[in-house]
């Protein structure tokens, strides 16, 4: 209620309601008295002439027989309906006529219509006679006039009443024609308010101030429009390159873990191999001096071939580190050292696992240590392995070529490696450490962690990237993309 | 009867060394630093010098280089362990002994071996260098 009331609409509506509140009574009590007044005069003044014809004539009686005469002339005129009350007096004689239906008024004279309540309107005039005056009182009838009067007032009424509905009627409908715009225009900006920002403004309408309202706002709104658009925009390339920046900084990062954990392990490598030759020297001494059949040369052998198995973990762990050093580089192509590394990867493979080789299709040359590259399919092959271990599965390998934006926004072109598997796949807490150095989800002693670490390097020491999808029970498909190697691509940094 | 001198700074190393050539029959002096095995080879020149690389003070690579220039005839195994320079002298950008391994060979010795190596890989590279 209080909504329509304080609409647009509502107040328009109150204001013409309120204006036909005051105006029609007004309207209606001053036209009455008009009426009124009109009727009044018409019957005064008729009733003036009236009584001036009835003195006329009676003026024309003759004197004789006066009496008598005057009393029919009376008769004649009270019988028109009219007069309802005739008398002639003269001194103290009265004539009366007989027609007359009302008593002789106690009072002289009506100056006013309907001035008292006796529906009756006297009059007196005085007939000249041949030596005096006698006076002629007359009494009309108001009723009829009175009746007049009331039907005039009916009409008024009415008539006032017709009018203040029909301006009712035309102020609801002009306030709709005003409102309407209005209404549209609150509509328009409520959709905008709620993120339909296109929507227009602009409105139709006759009243000039609204059609020049509607098109500022519409202006307004587009230049606000393309202002958060523009904002937007610049927004999301803020954050992608946040992201990018973020990415490059992960790897950074990354790097910098691997390169100290390699050296590290470098470093420990060292130390343990200066130990590890005294103790297989030794126990090979010791070995060679005892006969060959004692337990003594046993236990000697157990250590010897214990200390064997420690060097080739070491070598393991160095295979690792020395994805750091500069490898001799050259150009080769994918494709032979893939099938290399295939012809190992089949040898190992159960029958449960299938291998599918997308052809080995001639890729772009790319430059750096094909031993590497190899060990790099071999280490992908292997952890599909792993993974497809109790299942069984598909091992997919494909060879392609692709092209992207690499640094400086210059499109490079690669050579691509991918390895997919339909294994158990990886959580992605998982994912995010898989390429950490000593990082496995194997059992103790069955994975190194390594794995994934040595071909990171690998692929990042070419220069190239690696990248992983993968969902629990869904697989993992891991590509590698290699710069395509230039012609005049330089040797790989010197050793001495 | 050939003889060798051996240098490396991890004297449980070169001993060990020296006890398996002595075992075979070599006559061998066994030194803990390159200048302590310069002296050696000036005093008397070996047919063989097994040296570490990776040593303080003067490295193998300076001691190969001075040893094909002063004593030509002189056959030189190199040996180091894997990886990087140690874990005292660790740093970010370490060469690897790889590439001093790689070094050598370039200045000239005939032989290397990677620590750890065992009696037949000492004993086999120690043969291929002998004249016979
Ligand atoms: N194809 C794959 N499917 C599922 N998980 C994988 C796959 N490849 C690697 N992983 C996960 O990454 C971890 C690290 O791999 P890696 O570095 O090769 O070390 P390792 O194989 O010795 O565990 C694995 O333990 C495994 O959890
Ligand atoms: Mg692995």
């Amino acid at each position: 209620m209080e909504r329509v009331i304080n609409s647009l609409r509502g107040r328009l509506l109150a204001v013409v309601l309120l204006i036909n509140a005051a105006l029609a009574p007004l309207l209606y009590l001053g036209l009455s008295r008009i009426v009124e007044e009109g009727y009044a005069d018409l019957f005064v003044n008729s009733v003036r002439s009236y009584s001036r014809m009835v003195a006329d004539q009676l003026e024309a009686v003759p004197s004789q027989d006066f009496a008598a005469r005057s009393q029919d002339v009376l008769d004649d005129f009270a019988v028109s309906g009219l007069v309802v009350f005739a008398q002639i007096e003269d001194g103290t004689k009265r004539v009366r006529s007989a027609v007359s239906q009302l008593p002789a008024p106690g009072r002289g004279e009506d100056f006013h219509f309907h001035e008292h309540s006796d529906q009756a309107y006297y009059i007196s005039h005085s007939v000249k006679r041949d030596d005096h005056e006698v006076v002629l009182r007359l009494g009309f009838d108001e009723t009829p006039t009175l009746e007049q009067i009331a039907a005039a007032k009916r009409r008024v009424l009415a008539a006032v009443l017709a009018f203040a509905l029909v301006s009712t009627v035309l102020a609801i409908a002009l306030s709709r024609v005003i409102a309407r715009p209005v209404v549209r225009l609150r509509e328009a900006a409520k959709r905008i308010a709620r993120g339909e920002v296109s929507t227009e403004l602009l409105q139709h309408s006759s009243i000039a101030e609204m059609r020049e309202l509607s098109h500022h706002l519409e202006h307004m709104r587009r230049e606000l429009v393309g202002t958060s658009e523009r904002l937007q925009s610049e927004i999301r390339e803020r954050e992608a390159s946040e992201g990018k920046r973020l990415e490059l900084e992960r790897r950074l990062q990354h790097r910098e873990r691997i390169a100290t954990i390699g050296t590290l392990a470098g470093g420990m490598a060292h130390e343990f191999n200066n130990i590890m030759t005294p103790i297989l020297l030794y126990s090979q001494l010791a070995l060679n001096g005892t006969a060959q059949n004692g337990a003594l040369a046993s236990d000697l052998k157990r250590i010897v071939a214990a200390a064997h198995r420690a060097r080739s973990l070491v070598n393991r762990i160095l295979t690792f580190s020395r994805e750091m050093d500069s490898q001799e580089a050259r150009v080769f192509t994918l494709a032979p050292t893939v099938a290399e590394a295939l012809a190992l990867v089949r040898a190992i493979m159960p029958a449960n696992i299938e291998i599918v080789v997308d052809p080995l299709e001639d890729t772009p040359p790319v430059s750096g240590d094909p031993g590497q590259l190899h060990q790099v399919v071999v280490n992908l092959c292997l952890n599909a392995y792993h993974a497809m271990r109790v299942a069984g599965g598909r091992l997919t390998l494909r060879l392609g070529a692709a092209e992207h934006a690499g640094k400086g926004g210059a499109r490079e072109r690669y050579a691509m490696l991918q390895v997919a598997d339909t294994g158990h796949g990886m959580e992605p807490a998982v994912m995010q450490h898989i390429f950490d150095p000593f990082f496995t989800t194997r059992e103790v002693g069955e994975g190194t962690g390594l794995g994934l670490s040595v071909v990171h390097g690998i692929v990042t020491s070419m220069g190239g990237s690696i990248q992983v999808e993968s969902a629990p029970g869904r697989g993992a498909r891991f590509t590698v993309l290699l710069p395509v190697a230039t012609a005049l691509e330089p040797a790989a940094t010197d050793v001495a | 009867m050939a003889s060798i001198v051996v240098v490396d700074d991890e004297a449980d190393v070169g001993d060990a060394i020296r006890r398996v050539l002595e075992h075979s029959g070599f006559e061998v002096r066994a030194v803990n630093d390159a200048e302590a095995g310069l002296r050696a080879i000036e005093e008397r020149p070996p047919d063989i010098v097994v040296t570490d690389v990776i040593m303080p003070r003067m490295n193998g690579l300076e001691l190969v280089k001075i040893l094909r220039t002063r004593f030509p005839r002189v056959r030189v195994i190199a040996i180091s362990g894997g990886g990087s320079l140690g874990i005292q002298t660790y740093k970010p950008d370490a060469i690897s002994t790889h590439a001093y391994l790689a070094a050598v060979r370039e200045v000239g010795a005939q032989e290397i071996l990677t620590k750890p190596f065992d009696m037949d890989e000492l004993l086999a590279a120690v043969r291929r260098q002998l004249p016979n």
